[in-house]
């Protein structure tokens, strides 16, 4: 529903139900309410033109990919013990490379011998 | 009832709140039975808040029921009450603005990633994101999401990818955020100068050697190891981990210990360690310790609590 980061200018209503007819169909209620939530939630800015609303996004795509970064980077470190999110493997720093190596490859060794 | 028994709920308190979580972190056998050593640690966790809120309200009850209290016992467990009321309020508080925090987080996470993210035939069920570093999380909740960036995916071969979405989508189904919530409750109920993030670490690697356990039963242990290896080696910028926490390395050790490393394998059971006890019996005996240790306080409080009470409300 990101259509608003291809459209660049604030869009109305209509300009962004017409950009995404082309690839699917979705009604123009449909649209008007996604752009109200995303506004509700400050990813959008709401500019009153006349008697429509302008939508245009307050965070560019990057903007909102640094956010995430920054907290799938930080809920490693000591600042913030109870995660909001659960990593697969964080901070290597305790082992070096060697272990890591090794551990492995003692576990590529014991599924031979079992195979 | 006694007028020892709030003394030794205190110091029953005491000893849960401080050696037993050391001896427990120190343990090697954990790593074996991840899940009974989980079980083992929240009895170790409510055991200590059952006795520390016991002893308080025992000393209240003692006072109450006294046939001629001396001001000193009156003012020793007025005190106590107090604290027990203390505790009580921190514990209630804690779990209130942590559960906020931690909800308003996933939501405006989960908010972005709908955002930004794609669906990608590499991963399915998971959204991909096009950050520059290699990494896979999950966003646990009710309406949880998976999220793998596109330098893990580039990096991956297909069963190592399958790992780490079994790895997380284990973590998402097993609720594990629960029982880390529940640790970090507590650790921030303590003071700042007295808190000590043992049970909550030992409880965050637990939690991953569990999902570990889901990922190696669905894809085998070598991709798993091989997907843990490559996205730890990683380079992260700063934050060391504290040296309690389990790092990749020992997960990845733990893997090739393991018995069924073939994937098809059920679960890890009836594997011998080095101290040769059998797995099944290391984790019988730490169920039998967590049920006594919540039982045996509650028993022993309640059932004499609720005598004298009897007995003082109706002569």
């Amino acid at each position: 529903m990101e259509q608003l980061w291809a459209l660049g200018a604030p869009a109305t209503v209509r300009q962004v139900h017409q950009a995404l007819t082309g690839s699917r169909d979705v009604a123009y209620t449909t649209v008007m309410t996604v752009l109200d939530r995303l506004a509700r939630k400050g990813s959008a800015e709401q500019i009153r033109d006349g008697r429509a609303y302008r939508y245009r996004p307050a965070f560019s795509r990057d903007e909102l990919t640094a956010e995430l970064m920054h907290e799938a980077l930080d809920t490693v470190d000591g600042s913030d013990r109870t995660a909001a999110l659960l990593r697969f493997v964080g901070s290597a720093s305790a082992d070096d490379a060697r272990a890591l190596r090794e551990a492995l490859e003692a576990v590529e060794r014991s599924a031979r011998d079992s195979a | 009832m006694t007028e020892t028994t709030p003394v030794v709920l205190l110091v029953l308190a005491l000893l849960l709140t401080g050696p037993a979580p050391a001896l427990l972190a120190r343990a090697s056998w954990p790593l074996r039975v991840p899940r009974a050593a989980l079980v083992l640690w929240q009895a170790v966790a409510l055991a200590a808040v059952l006795s520390a809120l016991g002893a308080g309200a025992s000393a209240g009850t003692l006072v109450m029921t006294h046939p001629s209290p001396s001001w000193w016992l009156v003012v020793l467990h007025g005190a106590a009450l107090l604290l027990t009321l203390v505790v009580t309020a921190r514990l209630l508080w804690s779990a209130h603005t942590l559960g906020m925090a931690l909800r308003a987080r996933r939501r405006r996470q989960r908010h972005v990633v709908d955002l930004v993210g794609r669906s990608d035939r590499r991963a399915p069920g998971a959204l991909v994101v096009d950050v520059e570093r290699p990494v896979a999380y999950c966003i646990p909740g009710v309406r949880s999401r998976v999220v793998v960036s596109a330098p893990a995916l580039d990096a991956l071969g297909s069963d190592e990818t399958a790992a780490v979405l079994a790895h997380e989508r284990a973590h998402v189904r097993a609720r594990h955020d629960l029982v880390l919530e529940g640790f970090g409750v507590l650790h921030d109920a303590f003071p700042r100068f007295v808190r000590s993030s043992v049970a909550l670490d030992s409880a965050a690697g637990l939690v991953e050697m569990l999902a570990d356990d889901a990922a190696r039963r669905r894809s085998g242990a070598v991709p798993l190891a091989r997907a843990l290896a490559r996205m730890a080696d990683a380079p992260v910028p700063a934050g060391a981990l504290g040296s309690g926490s389990v790092t990749p390395a020992v997960r990845i050790r733990r893997l090739a210990a393991a018995p069924g490393t073939s994937g098809a394998g059920g679960p890890a059971r009836g594997g011998r360690g080095r101290l040769g006890a059998p797995a099944w019996l290391v984790a019988a005996q730490a169920y039998t310790v967590a049920a006594a240790l919540v039982a045996v306080p509650t028993v022993a409080v309640a059932v004499p609590w609720l005598t004298a009470l009897s007995r003082a409300l109706l002569p």
